[in-house]
This record gives C-alpha cells, structure tokens and sequence, in this order.
C-alpha cells in the first residue's frame, strides 16, 4: 500500500503540539491548587506549605519553626477545601461535555435534566422535616439532594424513553426542563408555606466550599475518579453519538442504551457535587467548549482535560470567592458566572488557541 | 444457492403510535411489502415523494421498528444486535449535520466502531491503515487533518462516503446522497460507487460477499445508471419490482409517479 509521506509527516507533526498543551493545562491545575492551598485571609509561604505537605504525608513532624495553627488551616480547612473544588468542577465539566455531545446541544447540561432542582427539592424536604440541625447537615443532607437529584433525572429518562420509542434527544430536553420546572414550582411551594426555612434553603442552593472536610473529599474523590473513569472508557460512542442518533446507528452504536448510561453517569457527577457543595452553574456550559477550542473535539482528550480545565477553573474561582471581598464570603456561582462569561467570550472569539 | 442477502416479508411500518405497525391499513407509511435482494445487485427505489421509500430504507436498516418479516443474510433483523447489524451495512443519508469538529481521518475513523472487538479498543495500526488507504482512494488525503466544519457540503459528503467504505460492509444502503452535489462530485460519486462495487467484502467472520447496494435516488438517470433493479413503490406499497429494464417503462413510471413521466423528460429534462 502506498503512503503519502507529506501526510504521514504532517500527522505526527501535530501530536508534540497536542501534548504540550496537555502538560501546559496539568502545570496550571496544580498551580491552580497550590495557590488556592496557599493564598486566603492566612498567606502562607509556599516552602512552609511543602515542608507541612511533606510532613504530614511521609508521617514525620512537621518543623518546629512553622506556626501550629498554619499547619491545622493548612491541613484540616485550605486542603479539603482546594481539592473539593478541583474535584467538583471538573466533574461538572465532565458531565456537562458529555451531556452535550450526547444530547447533541451545546445549551444542555444535567441541569437541563432536572439534576439542580431534584437535588434542591430533597435538600429542602431535609431542612423542613429533618430532625436536629447539627446531625443533618453533614451527611443526610447531601444524601437526599443526590438521591432525589438522580431520582429526577432517571425520571426524565423513563417517561422520555415511554413516550418516544426512538428516545431523541429533543424529548430528552424538553421532558426534563418540564420536569424541572414543575419540581421547582413545589420546591417554591414549599418554601412559600415554610419562610422561617428560607434562608438555610437559599444558602445551601447557593453553593459554597466553605467548610468541606478530607471526609467529604474523600467520598467526591471516589465518585467523581469513578464517573470520569467510566465516561472517558465510551469516548469513542461519545464521539459517535455526537453527529447524531441515525449516524450514530448506522456505524453500530446502540444509540438508545448508551445514551441512558452514560445520561445516567453524567448525572451521578453532577449529583455528587450538587448534593455536597450547591448549585454551581456555568463550569458545565463553558468548559467543554473552551476545551474543544483548544484540543479539538475527540472525547478521548475532551473528557480527561474537561476534568483538569474544570478544576482548575473551580479551584481558582472559591479562591476569588474567599478572598475578594475577605472575611465575607461571595457565593462561588456568582464568581464562575461573572470570571467566566467574559473569559468564555474571549476564547470564542479568539478562536482556536 | 440462493444468495439472499436481504429479504422482506409482508413488511409494515408506521411512525408516531403506529410505529410497530400495529394501526389500521391507511394509517400506515409502509403496506405489506415483500421483496428479496439479491446478493451483489445494485437495487434502487422509485416512487413519488412521501410513498414510503425511506421509510423502507429505515426498516431495511433497522433503525425503525416493523411488522414482517426482516432478513439480513437469513438473520431476522430483531434479534441482531446494533453492531451487527452496522456490520452488514452502512448507512449513507442525504445531508449530515455537522455540530463538533473532528477531523476528516477521525470522521472516517468512526466507520471502525463496528470492527473494535472490546470496549477497551482503540484504534488499531490496521483500522488506520485501511482509513488511509480509504482516504486516498477517494481523493481525500490531503484534507486527512481538516476539521469537518470547515468543509464544504460536498466534501463533508464525500467524507461520510468514506466513511461507509471504510466500514467494509457488504451491503451499502443510500438514502439520496448526492441531493445537493453538483455534477461532477456526483459523476466522482459514481466512479466510486462503482469501484465499491467491483471488490467482494470480507466480513469479520471471514465469510465473503459480493457488495450489495440499495439506494434511492430522485434522479431517474442516476437510477438507471446505478440500478441493476428497480422497485417500484406508491403509496407504501410495492407495485412492481424487477430488472431495470423492465422497470424504466413509459407506463409503469407513469403509474409510480401518476403523472406522464417520459412526457416530462423529454419537454425539459432533454439539455442535447
């Protein structure tokens, strides 16, 4: 067979470039997390910081020169908090390219499903009903968000796969927004007939890292490695599925099932980080598309970087948030929506980086 | 030996709630066909706008539900997986949309899918190579490492050709696919399709087919030229079906098309 070594030569040209700019996006992540590690109302110094990590991770002492309580902010609330942040936005980011590509929508996300609102209304049912504030807030609080979060979403999947056989995306959309909006309407409800619950309910829809301990880490670094692992193993269904359900048939992917697990697995990100941190709007809309922008539009590089840029994007946003306007606290969707439309236009209109 | 590759039997077909098929007879898109193709035949559809022919074309591929009987190499349809299906044909439509941008060798890379034995796979030196060679055939190496978007609607359609071939699969379904290609990317079309024509395909199992087409196509001299048969189709049921030439009559067009076909082509469709 013959090659044409012009092409050849042009194919493996490109691959350094690719790869560069993936070591560039890790490099930032994690100075990304350095600095939300080391920057807030206590700087600390970076050597402190990496004499602290390296004592508390080998198990040793940690030097007597460097203050106690630096290493307990270090250690019990800047660390949790830095990695919840990288952890949750990547994974919206994730769920948001995914469900994009799935849906072929570049406006749909798993909000658009009725994860936010399914998550908000079992939030509010706990607040209302629950029993001693202190017990609820930590662990059944987020279990009920995420439970009713995904309950919504498989809802949505169920009556739009009853309803259309053919499963198509535009129902998928259209059932879950009015899903959402109903299930809104008796979340209001509910807050209308309950106003001493309000604030607590506004607060927690908000979202905020604030207060996120290596236990909560802990459970959003196994579901969200988990989710993302899973997703990028269908990258190239998600590719596939992206021109559309008949092309997607017509080369051999079983459009109507892959579309509901992996409908369901964006969801479970999108549910852990609801269900633990609020409602964070923005990093699944534009991410992915900043990531297509730069890496082309192969999942197999789309999903694992959408995971970093996300991160990255979410660690640097909660260090705006605690730091801007220090000590009060800005509500970090207010800080993604405002740092990241006008960063969004940029990359958009700057075309390919 | 019969070389059936397709055969349809008392085949019915409806969209919205009568999608199984289940509905009464007007409510219906497709009306009790039967039909075999045979192996290596080129057969095209004819019939007026709205009389069912990509619905047949749908039913054929499987991705619309129907009553009958369908059957892929003496395979009933329904109890074929995706996949298998994909790989005993590809699937060629009039106009794909194009809403992220892949490359041109990624695009073609997706006829592979079918040819992947594990969830794990990647792309394999051999499932590059026959892309290459794919590319090359159809004149598309130079724009291997174009983004889709960026191309016109004739290469994107030529891109998705490439795609079918590289699906080696032995039966190439066409659903109007040189609508909107001017006449020298159609004539290109068909050297092609004739070449895909001349070189029996190897499925996975090691089993070997003549290529099979089955097409529809608005223009008649498209249709005369690619069509070995022809079936003739009005308002979703077969009126007649057989060798072209038996087919491309005065007469019988007029039937398929209700109206004086050859009449028509002579006043305006005769340039010289």
């Amino acid at each position: 067979m013959k090659h044409f070594p012009l092409m050849k030569l042009r194919r493996k040209a490109s691959r350094p470039v690719h790869s560069l700019k993936i070591s560039a996006a890790i490099l930032v992540g994690l100075a990304a997390l350095t600095a939300g590690i080391c920057i807030g109302s206590v700087n600390i110094a970076l050597s402190d910081t990496l004499s602290i990590l390296f004592a508390k991770l080998s198990g040793g002492a940690v030097k007597d020169s460097i203050d106690a309580s630096l290493v307990s902010i270090l250690w019990e609330i800047r660390i949790p908090r830095a990695l919840c942040a990288f952890l949750v936005g990547g994974a919206l980011a994730v769920s948001g390219a995914a469900i994009q590509s799935i849906l072929q929508n570049p406006l749909a996300s798993s909000y658009t499903l009725g994860v936010s609102s399914g998550a908000c209304l079992g939030a509010a049912l706990v607040i209302l009903f629950g029993a001693g504030s202190a017990s609820v807030g930590f662990f059944l609080l987020p279990a009920a968000g995420f439970a009713c979060g995904l309950g919504t979403v498989l809802l949505v999947i169920v009556i739009a796969s009853k309803l259309d056989s053919g499963f198509q995306n535009h129902t998928i959309i259209l059932f879950g927004m009015i899903l959402s909006l109903f299930v809104n309407a008796a979340m209001t409800m509910l807050s209308a007939l309950n106003k001493s619950h309000m604030q607590r309910l506004v607060l927690w829809q908000m979202g905020t890292f604030s207060g996120r301990r290596f236990s909560h880490a802990a459970v959003i670094f196994a579901c969200v490695l988990a989710g993302t692992v899973l997703i990028t193993l269908f990258h190239r269904e998600l590719d596939i599925l992206s021109f559309g359900d008949e092309e997607a048939a017509a080369v051999g992917v079983d459009q109507r099932k892959i579309k509901i697990v992996l409908l369901i697995l964006s969801s479970f990100l999108t549910g852990v980080s609801v269900c633990f941190t609020g409602i964070i709007g923005f990093v699944d809309l534009t991410i992915p598309h900043i990531v297509r922008k730069i890496y082309g539009s192969a999942h197999k590089t789309v999903i694992p970087m959408s995971f970093v840029l996300g991160g990255t994007f979410m660690t640097l946003c909660d260090l705006l948030a605690r730091t801007l306007m220090a000590p009060q606290e800005i509500p970090v969707g207010a800080i993604t929506a405002f740092a990241g439309a006008p960063f969004f236009l940029w990359v958009y209109y700057k075309g390919r980086v | 030996m019969p070389d059936r590759m397709i055969s349809l039997k008392n085949v019915s077909a409806g969209y919205g709630k009568y999608k199984a098929g289940n509905a009464p007879e007007e409510a219906l898109v497709l009306k009790d066909l039967s039909f075999e193709i045979t192996q290596g035949s080129s057969v095209c559809l004819l019939g007026q706008n709205g009389c069912g022919k990509t619905t047949l074309l749908r039913v054929i591929a499987g991705m619309l539900p129907a009553r009958g009987e369908v059957l892929v190499d003496g395979r009933n349809i329904k109890e074929l997986r995706r996949k298998e299906i994909a790989s005993y044909m590809s699937f060629l439509s009039q106009m794909t949309r194009v809403y992220y941008s892949y490359s041109v060798f990624e695009t073609v890379m997706h006829g592979r899918y079918v040819h992947g034995s594990s969830f794990f796979s990647g792309t394999a030196s051999e499932d590059r190579e026959i892309v290459e060679e794919t590319l090359e055939n159809l004149g598309l190496q130079d724009l291997a490492d174009r983004q889709i978007t960026t191309l016109s609607g004739g290469q994107i359609q030529r891109v998705m050709l490439a795609r079918c071939i590289a699906q080696e699969s032995p039966v190439m379904i066409l659903d109007e696919p040189m609508n909107y290609l001017d006449m020298k990317i159609q004539s290109e079309f068909m050297e092609y399709l004739f070449r895909w024509r001349e070189k029996p395909v190897k499925m996975d199992g090691g089993k070997v087919y003549r290529p099979t087409m089955i097409g529809v196509f608005h223009d008649i001299y498209l249709t005369s030229c690619l069509a070995d048969e022809v079936a003739l189709i009005a308002d979703g049921r077969l009126l007649a079906f057989g060798r072209k030439k038996d087919m491309l009559t005065e007469e019988l067009l007029e039937k398929t098309y209700c109206f004086d076909v050859v009449g028509y082509l002579r006043r305006f469709r005769s340039v010289f």
